[in-house]
């Protein structure tokens, strides 16, 4: 450890506990006297600690035999001096970032379907802002299946089935999300889907109660009416457009119109070539041969009710429909008696209730 | 605005002390800097420090300072990335989900410099952007807004700006991948 003396006092001091100021060596007494006196003329004196290099700036190690290097602008011992070079990170910083990124991998591998579903809403959600909502349906059902309880997938999937007219699909995702609750009730997001839920939901109300007035025989005028009004109420819907002129299709046929009968049901069957259409263009056939006799009619009857058997075996829910209207339809082409559907079922398939009943 | 003492939350939010902290001493070791001491968390003010030399090559100088903000942030929204979709869109309740998050908030609610690191660059940045040295012009606006911010911790900035970089971060990945 290195000693040097005072300029004003002259006493012998270490090195290292020494200040410099304008070239001259202070002790620390003298230091603060100095700089008092040097602050009372207005300019105070700047100084400087000054540094032996005996001693480890950094742990303080006294070099019996000499000097150390300088590093830079400090003497360094052989520890210290490749520490402040390079100081090492921790054992436990590493271990701690090493833990960490296995936990990140380990968790993006676990979030896979979390990615996916993310990818699914986000893709639906721009889908729909380029009106493209069958296609968002389909990719935001992927969301919803794996996150049912997300309100924006559950409000987005809603809205896109609603303003595809598919009601069921809407009603499902709704009801699957905490039975209908949303965290905030007043978000944007939120009215937009309920004032569509509430609009298609008068709407099929009143094609509902469209088709209760079309089965009262007599009443096939209101019945139409009304469905028209559900089906302008919620043009979205492709199933209130097509009950809408099924309606149409009753009062031509209560009106004994089966020219415009046959009509509609064909327009229906060129836009929706199904089990249901071609039995409708069937019956319609039927009627014509019923009140005619003429053979083309019945062999286009007969063709279309063929067609209808058959397309109506890919779903269920026609296949049923068709088991109710074929022996109908079946009954008017031999018989070429027309008769309602509950004249129908009075005189077949009364006795089978009761039967049933018993 | 209610009151939860500093400590509590440098306490809670402990791992982004210890990122910032990592960061400057990345940078001091990517540019060769000495460092002389360095605490990576402790229950005091400051809750980390790393004492380096001041360096006279303003580059070094910028990333040594800016460094943290810069990594705190990335990391910020990576470890949010990793775990935004379960927690903010889809709802599930994962753990592990919500652990990182909670460590993507923790790291950028102290990504900000302190005013010590900023007060550096403030000091040289003018002169230097005077000459037209690129990262002196935009650490003059940066250190600025930075300075303003710092002084919004009372008013939880930092905490703004974490769950800021942890949400909009992820949307913004999320929406460019799609």
């Amino acid at each position: 450890m290195k000693r040097t003396s005072c300029s004003r006092c002259t006493s012998s001091v270490f090195l290292k506990d020494s200040l410099t100021s304008n070239g001259k060596i202070y002790c620390e007494a003298c230091a603060v006297d100095f700089l008092n006196e040097t602050k009372a003329s207005g300019q105070p004196a700047i100084f400087a600690r000054n540094i032996d290099p005996s001693i480890c700036a950094l742990c303080g190690k006294d070099n019996t035999i000499g000097d150390f290097g300088f590093r830079k602008k400090l003497p360094l011992c052989e520890t210290c001096g490749p520490k402040v070079e390079r100081w090492p990170y921790p054992q436990w910083l590493r271990l701690s970032l090493a833990g960490l990124i296995i936990l990140l991998a380990a968790s993006l591998v676990h979030g896979r379907s979390y990615f996916h579903a993310g990818r699914e809403l986000y893709l639906g959600e721009k889908l729909i802002k380029q009106a493209k909502f069958a296609e968002a349906e389909a990719h935001l059902k992927e969301t919803v299946r794996i996150a049912p309880l997300s309100d924006k997938a559950v409000l987005l999937l809603a809205k896109a089935a609603l303003l595809t007219g598919d009601v069921q699909t809407a009603s499902k995702a709704l009801q699957g999300h905490n039975d209908g609750n949303f965290e905030d009730g007043q978000s944007a997001d939120f009215l937009e889907m309920k004032a569509l839920w509430d609009r298609a939901i008068a709407a099929v109300g009143k094609i509902n109660k469209a088709a209760e007035l079309a089965n009262q025989d007599g009443r096939e005028q209101e019945a139409a009416k009304l469905g028209h009004e559900a089906a302008q109420q919620y043009p979205e819907s492709p199933m209130l457009r097509y009950s809408a002129r099924e309606l149409d299709a009753a009062v031509a046929f209560a009106k004994k119109d089966y020219d415009g009968f046959l009509s509609i049901e064909q327009g229906s069957y060129a836009q929706h070539p199904d089990g249901s259409t071609a039995g409708g263009v069937a019956n319609a056939w039927a009627c014509k041969y019923a009140m005619t006799g003429d053979p083309e009619s019945k062999r286009q009857a007969e063709e279309f009710f063929a067609k209808a058997e058959q397309l109506s075996q890919a779903d269920p829910e026609l296949q049923k429909e068709f088991e109710e209207y074929g022996p109908r339809i079946r009954y008017r082409i031999d018989s070429r008696q027309i008769i309602t559907k509950r004249e129908y079922d009075q005189k077949f398939r009364s006795h089978q209730k009761e039967k049933a009943a018993k | 605005m209610f009151f939860i003492p500093g400590i509590v939350i440098t306490v809670l939010t402990f791992p982004g002390v210890i990122v910032h902290e990592a960061g400057h001493l990345f940078f001091c070791r990517l540019f060769g800097l000495q460092v002389y001491d360095v605490c990576f968390f402790r229950f005091k003010n400051p809750a980390g420090y790393v004492i380096h030399e001041v360096s006279d090559d303003f580059t070094a100088q910028f990333f040594v300072s800016i460094g943290p903000f810069i990594s705190n942030t990335v990391l910020c929204v990576l470890f949010c990335t990793a775990a935004f979709l379960p927690v903010w869109e889809l709802k599930i309740a994962d753990p592990l989900a919500y652990f990182f998050y909670w460590l993507g908030l923790s790291i950028g609610m102290h990504a900000f410099p302190s005013t010590t690191d900023l007060k550096h660059l403030w000091e040289r940045a003018p002169a230097l952007a005077k000459k037209g040295n690129a990262l002196a012009i935009v650490s003059l606006p940066l250190a600025g807004i930075l300075v303003i911010l710092n002084y919004g911790r009372v008013v939880w900035a930092d905490l703004g700006y974490g769950i800021l970089v942890g949400v909009l971060g992820p949307i913004a990945i999320f929406k460019a991948l799609v």
